[in-house]
């Protein structure tokens, strides 16, 4: 378990130090899962202890952002104030965007 | 003979550290595990969403400012980006499952993420919602870790957009059903890839509990989508502010 640990948090910083010096606009854990998918291509193999960590880190990832979204108690009245867009845009948009995701994956399947 | 402490005193120094943050937060989320799991994943009684609210509810009751909890909270929170790494490894598993169809789900998958911030912002905009609000409306179909990067890059507040990415998670969790049905989706992989493109990892996993080739495409959607949407996202973000 710790060399998969060891493994993310190599690549993690690789993708913090890129972010920093090279590419700021890209959050730096976003280029440590690209160079970490990259790896894996290369190798063609998923080395079990990452996989045991990953797995772990996936399956607790509701719990990570916890502390951020309890910020939503600072943000409450201006909710409350907006709320009618932010419910409506909320559920209209997730509607049209899974019925247009879908649509489009139809569409490809009727030419063949 | 020892001074008995008094209660109050016991609170501060409890609260003081980071302990106590920790504790209420893996308290708050097992909660919200347990319910979720007794409802057989009913996707209403979503695990973040409850320990947000018992949290939330806990700190006002005992009038902890929310930097205080935070700051023992953070040890959590650093995990994001670690979590986010680890991302690779079911889009990895995904890929290797992909077949032929690379053309249209990359298709599918910006098609999904224009549709996404257009309709959020343009909804939210129309109806008059405050700017920071329409702000959080980008990234909200991007998994959460990923989002709250975004919205950091650019500008607007992580903790809405946190916020609407969970809301949204939660929503298509509970609409997909019925607008895939509505529009006669029949394969999974078809089901499951915009349930990930829409709703990231909380549609996934409700896509998971429906069929495995359904969630191994939402999950690669989730990851493919966290990627492109943040190098998009702030260029579009740019354009229209």
């Amino acid at each position: 378990m710790l060399l998969g640990l060891i493994q993310i948090l190599l690549f993690q910083s690789l993708g913090e130090l890129i972010s920093k010096f090279l590419l700021p606009s890209l959050p730096g854990p976003v280029i440590g899962l690209v160079f970490l998918l990259c790896w894996l291509m290369i190798k063609k193999e998923i080395n079990s202890s990452l996989a045991l960590v990953s797995d772990a880190l996936s399956q607790y990832l509701g719990l990570l952002f916890v502390p951020a979204a309890v910020g939503v108690v600072l943000f409450l009245p201006q909710l409350k104030e907006n709320a009618l867009p932010i419910i409506c845009a909320l559920i209209g948009s997730v509607v049209l965007t899974i019925g247009g995701t879908a649509l489009v994956l139809k569409l490809f399947n009727q030419e063949k | 003979m020892i001074k008995p402490h008094s209660f109050v005193e016991i609170w501060v120094y409890l609260s003081g550290s980071p302990l106590i943050a920790l504790f209420i937060t893996l308290v708050a989320y097992q909660i919200g595990l347990w319910a979720y799991q007794k409802t057989k994943q009913n996707p209403l009684l979503n695990p973040v969403a409850i320990a947000v609210i018992l949290v939330a509810t806990f700190i006002e009751l005992v009038d902890m400012q929310y930097d205080k909890y935070f700051e023992g909270a953070q040890f959590i929170h650093f995990l994001l980006g670690s979590a986010t790494v680890a991302l690779a490894i079911p889009i990895y598993r995904g890929i290797s499952s992909l077949k032929n169809r690379v053309t249209p789900l990359l298709v599918a998958l910006f098609t999904g993420g224009a549709i996404s911030i257009a309709s959020g912002v343009g909804i939210s905009t129309l109806l008059g919602a405050d700017k920071n609000i329409i702000g959080a409306f980008y990234s909200k179909s991007v998994t959460a870790p990923i989002a709250m990067g975004i919205a950091e890059r650019i500008g607007t507040s992580p903790t809405l957009t946190a916020i609407f990415a969970v809301c949204t998670g939660i929503l298509g969790a509970i609409l997909a059903p019925y607008v895939l049905n509505f529009l006669r989706i029949k394969p999974w992989w078809q089901r499951g890839f915009p349930i990930g493109v829409a709703s990231h990892g909380i549609g996934a996993s409700r896509a998971f509990s429906i069929n495995v080739e359904a969630g191994t495409y939402a999950s690669l959607a989730m990851g493919l989508h966290g990627i492109t949407g943040s190098i998009a996202i702030p260029v579009i973000y740019k354009l229209f502010n």
